[in-house]
């Protein structure tokens, strides 16, 4: 519980569209990653699903019962800030059970000193306390339960987060880039310990980020949006292997993937000079299009006569477990190029092991024609006759 | 990410000079320091030891010079008489009226304007107003507003049915009527300050609270007023030291009186002073306002010590 489905869901402030005609169906259990660039609409959209933000047009169901006008905490669901949003002034032990607290919480809690007692009394009730020590235990915060939340750690301070969304039990998890003010290492370890909370847990987690490695190894469904629109919505294997558009494209992947323009003449494809045999008719029917390819699929030789398209080396990151090649096709020299010049048409190759190579290397490229896909030059979408990738 | 950039030389430099082993002395902290050191003991200490000098003699405003030591005459004079208790008494009852009205006011009215609604800005600009007009144009206003027979407050109280009211010659009106000019006076300070505090609780609390089910009272009671409570302490502080030394607006409206019923230690000081000429009696009143005054401030820095404590328990 619940299936969630957006049906034509947008949103404007103030006379400006911010999320465009959304329509999706997330099925229950589901860890879906609303994944795109700063200002394209998830953080809104996340909050739409909250109730926290007004749906401007269209629905929002959750199984079904559209709940455009239910208040936040009547739709079952908690939601993790990415500021965490922890009660300063209260304990972690007071920051976890405040939702319980809530729940049971009588007009009378409001008299001065009785009301005092009566929280306190709530908070030690048996049922309260045991679930307070329970989901700290689960998260590993029990040596901190009397502490404020400025006397913890980042990390800690998320689990306590996590925690207070965790402890009533809700349909729904909603998390707001959650990661994003931790370092690079307690970011890889929270990631790893939200996916197991969601095998844990067996609900629908609703997850913002930016970081398409966080949206990867984590969600089983990704949303990509920008500008307010829907760019591709499938799962993380999908979307690496066959983006929907370049947009996707370019924004999945480390290096993101070469999208190479191709002049087409003809019935012929022709690729800075070196022709394509293996384009399609429906690539030769246009004029333009771009040849995407993953750089884990290019190959890059450095032996004479071993084919390929000749290149220039102009970049070389060594990752140590692999090579990250920068090139350009052609065997011009691009030494004195500098700023925009010399990225454009910049091109990568990602190498498996330490592969020496020099800048200004002359070498060729190649890669396997079922490794390609096409995409339009106008619309920026995928062909449809593009081959499906083998798995990456 | 490794990457391969070039190693940049280390561009060679002379030996750096030797060092002076004595630090070079230079006057300017000193000439700074020494300024503010100056206006202290000029402007501060100077006058508080001549007060607390004076206190021991029995000057008068007719012959400043020619005053006596008498020892703790004044004092033992001053804490044997139930005058001088009763102006503490009026002192406390008017800073605690004072100081309650104003930061609740002040506090109810800072979410008000911190709403949205149309017009906020016109708003927020009318009610800061009583702050930045003079004293003495508030104390005019009053005057008129309390007028036994021209008054808007007579008005009021007649049109309800409950008669007219002497609101600065009845002894029983007098503390009411000088406690409502003042906290409209400085309630828009307290409104201010706290708005200032209530625009700083992130957004995201007021979220988090809908979200775990706290209506809009209890997001009020038990997050905001926490985060509220640092500030109103210290607004309390100044608004309760103010009160303890406000002058004006009491003198200017009922000189202390009816009957003595708004006359603090500050009135009453300037009234030995200046009315009885007894500027040893006046000092010596000065001086025990000041031992009022601290042990407030004392109060407050343990209360602050102890909030202080909790909120960074175990930290």
């Amino acid at each position: 519980m619940p299936t969630i489905e957006f049906d034509r869901v947008s949103k404007n402030f103030a006379g400006n569209t911010v999320i465009q005609g959304f329509d999706a169906t997330v099925p229950d259990k589901e860890f879906l990653v609303l994944l795109g660039p700063s200002g394209c609409g998830k953080s809104t959209m996340l909050r739409m699903i909250a109730g926290l933000t007004d749906i401007s047009q269209g629905q929002l169901k959750f199984d079904g019962v559209v709940v455009n006008d239910l208040e936040p905490k009547k739709r079952n669901i908690a939601f993790v800030f990415q500021s965490y949003a922890l009660y300063p002034h209260m304990s972690v032990r007071a920051n976890i059970g405040f939702p319980l607290i809530m729940d049971s919480f009588k007009w009378w809690h409001h008299i001065p000193v009785v009301g005092g007692f009566a929280r306190r009394a709530l908070m030690n009730r048996k049922d309260i306390a045991a679930k307070i020590t329970d989901v700290a235990e689960m998260l590993e915060l029990t040596d901190y339960l009397d502490r404020r939340p400025k006397a913890l750690s980042g990390g800690q301070r998320q689990r306590v987060a996590v925690a207070r969304s965790l402890i009533r039990e809700p349909a729904l998890y909603l998390l707001d880039e959650p990661l994003s003010n931790l370092d690079a290492k307690l970011r890889t370890q929270m990631r790893a310990e939200i996916s197991a909370l969601h095998d844990r847990v067996q609900k629908t987690f609703v997850y913002v980020t930016h970081d398409q490695v966080e949206a990867m190894t984590m969600g089983t469904r990704i949303i990509v949006l920008n500008d307010g629109l829907v760019q591709q919505y499938g799962t993380p294997k999908e979307i690496y292997d066959r983006p929907a558009n370049t947009f996707v494209a370019k924004f999945i992947g480390s290096p993101p993937m070469n999208l190479i323009p191709v002049d087409i003449h003809g019935t012929k494809a022709d690729m800075f000079g070196n022709d394509l045999s293996f384009a399609p008719p429906e690539v030769t029917a246009a004029q333009k299009a771009h040849l995407g390819v993953r750089a884990e699929k290019v190959r890059v030789h450095t032996e004479a006569g071993s084919g390929g398209y000749p290149a220039r080396v102009i970049t070389v990151e060594h990752l140590g477990s692999e090579t990250v090649v920068g090139f350009k096709f052609g065997s011009e020299d691009h030494t004195t190029e500098v700023g925009a010049r010399a990225s454009r048409d910049l091109f990568y190759s990602k190498l498996v092991g330490d592969v020496r190579l020099e800048h200004g290397q002359l070498c060729s490229v190649s890669f396997d024609a079922s490794d390609v896909l096409w995409y339009s030059t106008e619309s920026g979408e995928l062909l449809d006759d593009s081959p499906q990738m083998a798995s990456s | 990410m490794t990457t391969h950039a070039p190693t940049r030389d280390r561009i060679p430099t002379a030996d750096p000079p030797p060092r002076n082993k004595r630090r070079r002395f230079s006057w300017t902290p000193y000439l700074f320091i020494g300024l503010a050191v100056l206006y202290l003991v000029l402007f501060a200490v100077v006058p508080l030891l001549k007060g607390l000098d004076l206190s021991f003699t029995d000057t008068r405003l007719l012959n400043p010079t020619g005053g006596t030591y008498i020892g703790f005459e004044n004092y033992e004079r001053l804490l044997g008489s139930g005058a001088f208790f009763k102006s503490v008494l009026t002192t406390l009852v008017y800073t605690a009226f004072t100081v309650v009205a104003s930061l609740t006011l002040g506090t109810i009215s800072a979410f008000v304007i911190n709403r949205k609604f149309p017009g906020r800005t016109l708003a927020r600009a009318v009610m800061v107003m009583p702050w930045a007009v003079p004293t003495v144009a508030v104390v005019l206003v009053f005057r008129w507003i309390y007028n036994d027979s021209s008054g808007v407050a007579n008005a009021a109280t007649t049109a309800l049915g409950l008669g007219e009211r002497g609101w600065l010659t009845d002894p029983d009106y007098g503390m009411f009527s000088v406690v409502v000019a003042t906290v409209w006076k400085v309630t828009p300070f307290v409104m201010l300050v706290v708005l200032a505090a209530l625009q700083s609780v992130p957004e995201d609390l007021y979220e988090a609270t809908r979200v775990d089910g706290a209506g809009s009272y209890s997001t009020f009671k038990l997050v905001v007023l926490p985060f509220l409570m640092p500030t109103l302490r210290v607004v309390g502080l100044l608004m309760t030291i103010w009160s303890f030394r406000r002058f004006e607006i009491i003198w200017l409206l009922t000189g202390g009186g009816p009957v003595d019923a708004t006359t603090t230690i500050v009135i009453d000081v300037y009234r030995q002073a200046f009315n009885n000429s007894q500027l040893g009696v006046a000092a010596a009143i000065g001086m025990l306002g000041l031992v009022l005054s601290l042990i407030v401030t004392a109060i407050y820095f343990v209360l602050e010590l102890r909030a202080n404590k909790q909120n960074g328990a175990n930290a």
